[in-house]
């Protein structure tokens, strides 16, 4: 007789209950993902970034049209259009690291003490591209969009100095090559800058700290940042041109077969004049003879 | 009647402690609503901002284009050796949109994970900025030649970060799933990421595909080459 009268609250408060406990879980697992849950400190770290970001590119604009007023106005001054090439080229020279230059900024020095990993190289470069680096290098590597990091571990027990068993320690590469402590790299561009971009609260020196890696930041007036030595040959990157690519769409498939057979043997030939000069600097490459002590 | 009673106690109590506790994490949420009602003016001018960068990279692209017509069209004496210098330099530092054969990685956050363990921390199963980092690192040491992130050319000066938790490429937002594309050769490029990184990710269930591709276009980088330190020495 009881039990009818039972069922009614407890359905209620059960399906009360179960309400709240996926309301419950479903607050939780909501995570930020997009800008209205970021915090107000790292969005106007962003408005920041946007607004020296913006800046840059009104200038590059400005830079551009020039570049363009010159080469259109060209027939007339062949002196100006040679000066906006020049211009171009030394902003590509900075990118490409061809040259050595010269300018403020900061050293960070690496003593064989600290415990580094190459990952925290890695890191260290990215924080000193997002405060507005120029240039920057390894010891004598400069670092260009094909600087690779690495580490490789090498075992010390030579004949020279001979240890009582295998001892391997590991070493930080650039570009496959061991690179020797200390390990110094300089960035040019803002001192005051890069080294907030370093030390600030939080950022990569307190991440350091936690392993008792205190590298050693020193802002100079002027540094010099070495030419990249390496040489990139590019196997299979080639310009691409959507307005060719089309045209030859659109035309027979036999042109189209000639195309592609005029290309092929352009690039064979570029490759092989290449082969020889890559196996030369392969070899200079290959990189570390375990046995030999750094 | 009776028996029922502390039976009906033990669950006025029990849902009088969830009540308050849902109370406590509504009145939570409130407080972080009326802090991003603060960030709402941040946010516009975010979105105002990315909104003109995005203008001027397309007339920065648009710009560079035409530069590049130009100078392959004017080519007399002199100045011919140093237009063809030019344009290699401009290959090599990215600012030309290339083709070749290569690899496409994308990778997703690992929603799945995160789905199968709600308390868990979200940060266990999402992809972060050293994640990308590294690969692109590996990607490098399998002799890449171009790279780029969900359509964002990376050059020597670019740089992976996050700020909060969202992923920017030199400042700009990228969004998971992230599409990484590198030219160059597929097998030493696929060889040297699976012994990195990318077996780390795949321990870590996050989903991953690789996809080979003979014919693989990256766009040109469209930001700046403003440079106020560096000088010539």
């Amino acid at each position: 007789m009881n039990k009818p009268r039972w069922y009614l609250p407890i359905t209620i408060v059960f399906l009360f209950l179960g309400i709240m406990l996926s309301l419950q879980f479903q607050a939780q697992t909501r995570y930020a993902n997009d800008l209205t849950l970021q915090k107000t400190e790292n969005l106007i770290a962003m408005v920041r970034g946007l607004s020296e970001k913006r800046q840059k590119l009104a200038l590059e604009i400005i830079d551009l049209s020039n570049q363009l007023r010159s080469q259109l106005e060209s027939s007339q001054d062949e002196q100006k259009l040679l000066e906006s090439i020049q211009l171009e080229t030394e902003k590509l020279e900075i990118v490409n690291g061809t040259v050595e230059h010269k300018g403020p900024g900061i050293t960070v020095t690496i003593e064989d003490y600290m415990p580094i990993y190459y990952t925290d190289i890695l890191n260290i470069l990215n924080e000193l591209w997002n405060a507005g680096a120029e240039a920057i290098s390894i010891n004598e590597h400069r670092v260009t969009s094909h600087t690779t990091i690495s580490s490789v571990k090498i075992n010390l027990n030579t004949e020279r100095n001979p240890l009582s068993e295998d001892f391997y320690m590991p070493y930080i590469t650039v570009n496959h090559r061991v690179v020797e402590y200390p390990i110094v790299m300089k960035a040019i561009g803002d001192p005051n800058n890069l080294e907030k971009a370093l030390t600030f609260p939080g950022g990569i020196m307190d991440k350091l700290a936690l392993f008792d890696t205190y590298p050693v930041i020193t802002k100079m007036e002027e540094l010099i940042i070495p030419a990249d030595q390496s040489s990139h040959i590019h196997f299979f990157v080639s310009e691409y041109k959507p307005e060719e690519e089309e045209a030859s769409k659109n035309n027979a498939d036999s042109k189209k077969e000639n195309n592609a057979k005029n290309t092929n043997a352009k690039n064979t030939n570029a490759k092989d004049s290449n082969t020889l000069r890559l196996e030369k600097t392969r070899t200079k490459l290959i990189p570390i003879n375990p046995n030999k002590k750094p | 009647m009776r028996k029922a009673i502390p039976t009906f106690l033990i669950i006025c109590i029990l849902t009088g402690f969830l009540l308050a506790f849902q109370f406590t994490t509504q009145n939570k949420n409130a407080s972080f609503n009326a802090v991003s009602q603060r960030n709402n003016n941040l946010i516009t001018i975010i979105h105002d901002l990315e909104k003109e960068i995005a203008n001027q990279e397309d007339q920065i692209e648009a710009m560079r284009a035409q530069l590049n017509d130009l100078q392959s069209t004017h080519s007399k004496g002199k100045l011919q050796d140093l237009q063809t210098t030019l344009a290699k330099a401009k290959v090599e530092a990215g600012l030309t949109p290339v083709v070749g054969k290569g690899i496409i990685i994308t990778i997703d956050d690992n929603q799945e994970g995160m789905k199968a363990n709600p308390n868990d921390d979200p940060n266990k199963y999402i992809v972060h900025d050293e994640h990308l980092l590294n690969l692109v690192n590996e990607l490098r040491i399998g002799s890449a030649e171009a790279i780029a992130i969900n359509g964002h050319r990376l050059i020597t000066t670019s740089e992976i970060r996050c700020v909060g938790n969202l992923i920017n490429v030199d400042m700009s937002r990228v969004a998971p799933p992230y599409e990484i594309r590198a030219i160059g050769s597929p097998k030493l490029m696929i060889e040297s990421i699976s012994m990195g990184k990318l077996a780390e990710l795949e321990n870590d269930n996050y989903p991953i595909t690789i996809e080979e591709s003979e014919h693989l276009v990256i766009p040109a980088y469209r930001g700046d080459l403003q440079f106020k330190y560096t000088n010539k020495s």
